[in-house]
């Protein structure tokens, strides 16, 4: 647009300046664009790649050799193949905990997603009080995990717990209901806890989506004689189809890796009822650590198929919800 | 259905009323819906609050004091408030250690997260060059990476790096052992708050620092930056509270009781049946509080961080 400085010119060649010209451009920190992209992603790249990208490269190295255990620390290493896979695989508590963990996830976040939704239209119009209304309705988002455990552990207290209480009084319940040490229930109580505790995130995301939405859309619509519902139908839920992609990967991926949840709540029990992946994969690396019933080896394993099944849930959703924009 | 009859019909009384019913109606809910999302904590509250005994009896109490009617209204105390609950968590607990470190560790991720977020973040936002979509796209699939996946070999490498210099740095019990890890995985998200931030200034702001003969570096420091406070607020916010909840890395890697944080802490209180709830809602309450008032004070500048680029992207 306007006319730039020539000195602070971006696509001066390097060549016509000559190294002295470099050096003294350098000197007075008078970079061109790229460079200065460079100089401000290398500090980021280089952290992901030794914090992020090298641990799940050394994973997956790992679950191919014999274990690392904690109390042999200086064990030494040998390629096994798939024998590590192996032993995940006929493991019962292996396809007990993808199973609970795919009924976590997939009834729990569709669940939130509705809440959420309507949560979002019911928050969408101003109204007196709006700022306190979202304050409270946000704030189980803002729980640490692990407390929010705790507390409806207590609030779940198979003698003493304000829910048998509440049901008690009101007549549903004859007497306390054990909520969490009943193997056909707990469960569903942990994925109702996390539907309690996340529906509010999913309509703050909605509530974005909705409000980038213009409103002579709907104008034309009711002018047009569209009902209410065929204008959620045919005006809001097509073009809140990005915001739900991403709702759908900010929820589904945590949700997938719960583990705060049932260490605070049940242990995992009764059992193995509410054993997560991520729990069962904790348990096996540290807790049942030897060269033949866990330790790293089998951890490792388990940890590269958590994150296979996280990057195959992540690609389906992409596929199937992201539509390239039209310009 | 009988709306539509009755605005037909135009009676204004009816509608006046049908008015006051759908309000009374949407207040209801709202207000029925900010309960149950608070009950939990307020429940807490009420649970630390009395004396031991009280918390294991069924039916339980709600209100320490009642209305009674009997000829005339007197108020009857149905428990005692106290905070002894709170002087034995206390006692027997460093929870004030704990909420030290979990202070420590989540400024600590904060101010790394907004320092390199804002670099990245602008240059992803502003600047013009090549294999910028891939730049975007390895930092945006960072954060798929599950965190189990990266727990192992780093706290393997924080063992092998015990008893060496480089121990003091990253390691067991270390504060930047968890720091590092979590400025990491928060990465992805302060990046992308930072360049949805950007991407909103108006371009005219550089133009006009490059024509006064600023450098590049030179805008970036003297006009970027001080224009986006805002950004970094929520981006800090934002990640002081991920680090401030996190549980899984804190667990494995702070094995002194000196050196947990408050997730931990707590997390580690008691078995499921023979807990001390006593102490553990007075100890669950107290941690509750910073982000308690994080929510009153802040509330706006999470729901920017959190919906960033959404409806935009």
């Amino acid at each position: 647009m306007a006319d730039v400085n020539p000195q602070t010119q971006d696509h001066v060649p390097f060549e016509e300046q000559g190294l002295r010209g470099r050096l003294s451009r350098y000197r007075e920190l008078r970079l061109t664009q790229e460079e200065l992209a460079v100089v401000l992603l290398t500090p980021v790249m280089l952290f992901l790649l030794a914090v992020s990208f090298y641990p799940i490269i050394d994973t997956f190295w790992a679950s191919f050799h014999t274990g690392y255990v904690i109390q042999l620390p200086t064990q030494t290493t040998e390629f096994v193949g798939l024998e590590n896979y192996a032993r995940l695989f006929s493991s019962g508590s292996f396809w007990n905990a993808l199973g609970v963990t795919l009924f976590y996830t997939f009834v729990s976040v569709p669940i939130e997603l509705v809440f959420g939704l309507g949560l979002a239209l019911l928050l969408q119009k101003d109204f007196k009080g709006r700022y306190f209304a979202q304050v409270a309705i946000l704030f189980p988002w803002a729980l640490p995990t692990v407390i929010n455990a705790k507390i409806w552990a207590w609030m779940l207290n198979p003698n003493y717990g304000v829910i048998s209480d509440i049901l008690v009084r009101i007549g549903i319940l004859g007497e306390p209901f054990a909520f969490l040490s009943n193997p056909d229930i707990a469960l569903y109580s942990m994925t109702s806890i996390t539907i309690w505790k996340t529906s509010s995130f999913m309509a703050l995301i909605m509530l974005a989506g909705l409000s980038s939405i213009p409103d002579h859309l709907y104008e034309s619509a009711r002018m047009d004689g569209a009902s209410r519902w065929r204008q959620f139908r045919d005006i809001t839920l097509p073009l809140l189809k990005p915001t739900i992609l991403v709702a759908l990967i900010f929820r589904t991926l945590p949700a997938f890796q719960a583990f705060g949840l049932p260490f605070g709540l049940t242990g995992g029990g009764p059992g193995e009822a509410t054993t997560t992946l991520v729990l069962y994969t904790q348990q096996a690396a540290y807790n049942n650590p030897g060269p033949t019933n866990g330790g790293f080896a089998l951890g490792s394993a388990a940890a590269t198929v958590i994150t296979l099944i996280a990057l195959v849930i992540a690609l389906v959703y992409v596929g199937t919800l992201y539509e390239p924009e039209v310009r | 259905m009988s709306v539509i009859d009755r605005t037909r019909s135009v009676e204004l009384e009816d509608v006046a009323l049908w008015d006051i019913g759908r309000k009374f109606g949407f207040y209801g809910s709202i207000i029925a819906i900010a309960l149950a999302s608070m009950f939990p904590v307020i429940w807490i509250l009420i649970s630390s609050l009395k004396p031991p005994a009280e918390l294991f009896v069924f039916p339980q109490e709600y209100l320490p004091y009642a209305v009674s009617f009997d000829g005339g209204f007197h108020i009857v105390e149905q428990y005692p408030l106290t905070l002894e609950n709170y002087h034995r968590a206390l006692q027997q607990r460093p929870v004030g250690t704990y909420l030290m470190n979990s202070f420590i560790v989540a400024s600590g991720t904060a101010i790394i997260d907004v320092i390199l977020g804002a670099m990245a973040g602008y240059a992803l936002s502003r600047l013009r060059f090549r294999f910028k979509l891939p730049v975007l796209l390895v930092i945006l699939f960072a954060a798929l990476l599950p965190f189990i996946s990266r727990l192992i070999p780093l706290y393997r490498l924080a063992i092998d790096l015990q008893g060496t210099p480089f121990g003091t740095v990253f390691g067991l019990n270390q504060y930047l052992g968890l720091i590092l890890p979590y400025a990491a995985f928060q990465m992805p998200f302060a990046v992308w708050i930072f360049q949805a931030y950007f991407k909103e200034l108006p371009d005219s702001l550089e133009e006009a620092g490059l024509m006064d003969g600023l450098t590049r570096v030179g805008v970036l420091f003297r006009i970027i930056l001080p224009v986006s406070m805002p950004a970094m607020a929520t981006a800090a916010i934002i990640v002081f509270i991920y680090a401030w909840n996190e549980f899984l890395f804190a667990l494995t890697f702070m094995t002194q009781d000196s050196k947990r944080t408050i997730t931990v802490g707590i997390a580690l209180f008691g078995g499921q049946f023979n807990s001390p709830w006593g102490i553990i809602t007075a100890a669950v309450f107290m941690s509750l509080i910073p982000l308690l008032l994080f929510m009153f004070l802040f509330q706006k500048r999470i729901v920017e961080g959190l919906t960033a680029g959404v409806g935009k992207a």
